[in-house]
């Protein structure tokens, strides 16, 4: 069971051999999805077979940052102690331009500003010396 | 031709193979004192009195897990609690979905000659075994950690986004939502020993407090200690105990379409239209034959959407169906008459094991004041994780087999 202890701390991914091209992508400021070079699945999140045809041969190309806000949800009772501070926030779920969609949370203006289908872009926000988070502004 | 006798063709069908001839609730709502693997064992005990059989008839138990007990195989340390060694046992986890694949899989293992009587159980103590930090955190541990936690995304939050694009796409408003909780309530003033029973207004889950939009906290299911058990066993053996009243496994389906949120096909349609289909496949029955349901009610929308994907009204009618009182007394499908998780208890997983021990009562006709007038034909729909998970059971009295 989990103690007060580390339920006051912020959970952080962990890469592992599945997702660590990902999470190195984005340290660098880059957000990377896998084209199925035999299929041409465009797939988030990085895995080693492709998700359509199960093929093994995937490419990571940066996507282009770009998305629109396909749903959202303004969070004003934190999740547990760690994100008590952070409330109001908007948490995303974004549709990128190259077609998979990914949770993220707004950043650069207020939770109330974000709409339905609004343009967004991607900001690499460092949270440890090894890991970004990929969070979205508007467009 | 009969239904059964149509369906005769389907030989490894379980449809009316497996009876439910035993139900048990413990306590619920704010439960001190009482541990999971108690709550889960008082549902049973009484279960099993209400079958009229003695515990060394069981032969199978599966139970959910329980967050506030430190056991890894929970059926196991329950089977030990509760003094019995079964020869069938497991310990099911795909989060709320899990009740009703409970039934589905007890059903199938009777069939199946796994087990002859199946003992279904599930207890957690929520409110009083967690502080509220750490069950909603215990909750919030549900979802990935690597692509949804980071972002201090509750679970409440993947079911709000389903809801708040329901509303974007379909026109579905607060006051809708809000209807379904007032609804439940009104249904959980009438049930003994729920959690919730003061009436309350459409205003006053406008004017509860924000939760994650479009979710109010009263549009929230509630945090609650509780457990409930089933007895099950072959249609036979039930005729053999002389089981007055026995409700028959019709139907069951389920269904898993995504784990992360963002994978989910569509937020707006669900696996409930996949699990439904299958079940109602089985049943030999349709949404319009069902005389009550109850339906997985983690937050208002939820309802909303299920009443569509469950085919009890067209796509993106849910609002407009549940404010013209259809899913109440007089409407076409008076759903969570008990309360369900908004007002009668939500003890996690067991949470849906309270949807069936009302939907049994009620083909039972035990139901007193709250008595659906005839109902022989009920469906239990259970989901969770955001839509992740879906599974439904289909029951009917001896006259609809």
């Amino acid at each position: 069971m989990i103690s007060l202890e580390d339920a006051a701390r912020k959970p952080l991914p962990s890469p592992d051999a599945d997702t660590a091209a990902l999470w190195h992508g984005l340290r660098d400021g880059r957000l990377l999805l896998q084209h199925c070079d035999d299929c041409g699945n465009v797939q988030f999140y990085q895995q080693g077979f492709c998700r359509h045809c199960s093929g093994e041969n995937l490419t990571h190309r940066p996507a282009s940052g770009r998305g629109k806000v396909h749903s959202f949800s303004v969070v004003h009772r934190a999740p547990g102690p760690a994100f008590k501070g952070d409330v109001p926030y908007a948490v995303l779920l974004v549709e990128l331009a190259e077609g998979p969609r990914m949770i993220s949370t707004y950043t650069g203006g207020k939770p109330d500003e974000v709409t339905f289908d609004m343009d967004v872009t991607l900001v690499c926000e460092p949270v440890s010396d090894e890991i970004a988070l990929p969070r979205f502004r508007r467009a | 031709m009969t239904k059964a006798a149509a369906l005769a063709g389907h030989k490894n069908s379980l449809r009316g193979q497996v009876a439910i001839i035993g139900i048990g609730l413990s306590p619920v709502g704010k439960v001190p004192g009482r541990s999971p693997l108690w709550l889960a064992a008082a549902a049973a005990k009484q279960a099993l009195a209400d079958a009229g059989i003695q515990k060394s008839e069981i032969d199978g138990v599966l139970a959910s897990p329980a967050m506030a007990a430190q056991f890894h195989r929970f059926s196991v340390a329950f089977s030990e609690y509760f003094g019995v060694q079964p020869t069938f046992s497991n310990t099911l986890q795909v989060s709320g979905a899990t009740a009703a694949t409970m039934f589905n899989i007890a059903a199938a293992a009777i069939h199946g000659g796994l087990a002859e009587t199946v003992l279904v159980v599930g207890g957690d103590s929520l409110l009083s075994g967690l502080t509220p930090e750490l069950a909603l955190r215990s909750l919030t541990e549900s979802r990935d950690q690597q692509y949804e936690m980071p972002f201090g995304i509750p679970v409440a939050n993947t079911f709000a986004m389903t809801a708040h694009r329901h509303m974007k796409e379909f026109g579905t408003t607060p006051e809708q939502l809000a209807q379904v909780a007032v609804t439940q309530r009104q249904h959980a003033a009438r049930t003994p020993g729920a959690q919730q029973t003061a009436p309350i207004t459409i205003e006053e889950v406008l004017n509860s407090k924000m939760v994650t939009t479009p979710y109010r906290k009263l549009d929230c299911s509630l945090i609650s200690d509780g457990g409930a058990a089933f007895v099950l066993t072959s249609a036979e053996r039930a005729k053999a105990l002389g089981i007055e009243k026995p409700i028959y496994i019709l139907g069951g389906g389920e269904c898993y379409t995504h784990e992360h949120i963002f994978l989910m096909p569509s937020l707006t349609t669900t696996g409930a239209v996949q699990s439904s289909g299958k079940a109602y496949a089985m049943a030999g029955y349709g949404p319009k034959d069902m005389h009550t349901a109850g339906v997985y009610d983690c937050f208002t929308g939820t309802v909303i959407m299920m009443l569509e994907d469950l085919g009890f009204c067209p796509k993106g009618e849910g609002g407009r169906f549940v404010a013209d009182g259809q899913m109440t007394y007089g409407g076409q499908i008076p759903s969570n008459t008990h309360g369900g998780l908004l007002s009668f208890a939500h003890s996690g997983i067991p949470g849906s094991l309270f949807h069936f021990h009302e939907v049994v009562a009620q083909l039972r006709g035990e139901c007193g004041e709250r008595q659906v007038a005839g109902a022989e034909l009920g469906l239990v729909h259970s989901l969770g994780a955001g839509f992740a998970t879906n599974a439904t059971t289909i029951l009917g009295t001896e006259n609809t087999l």
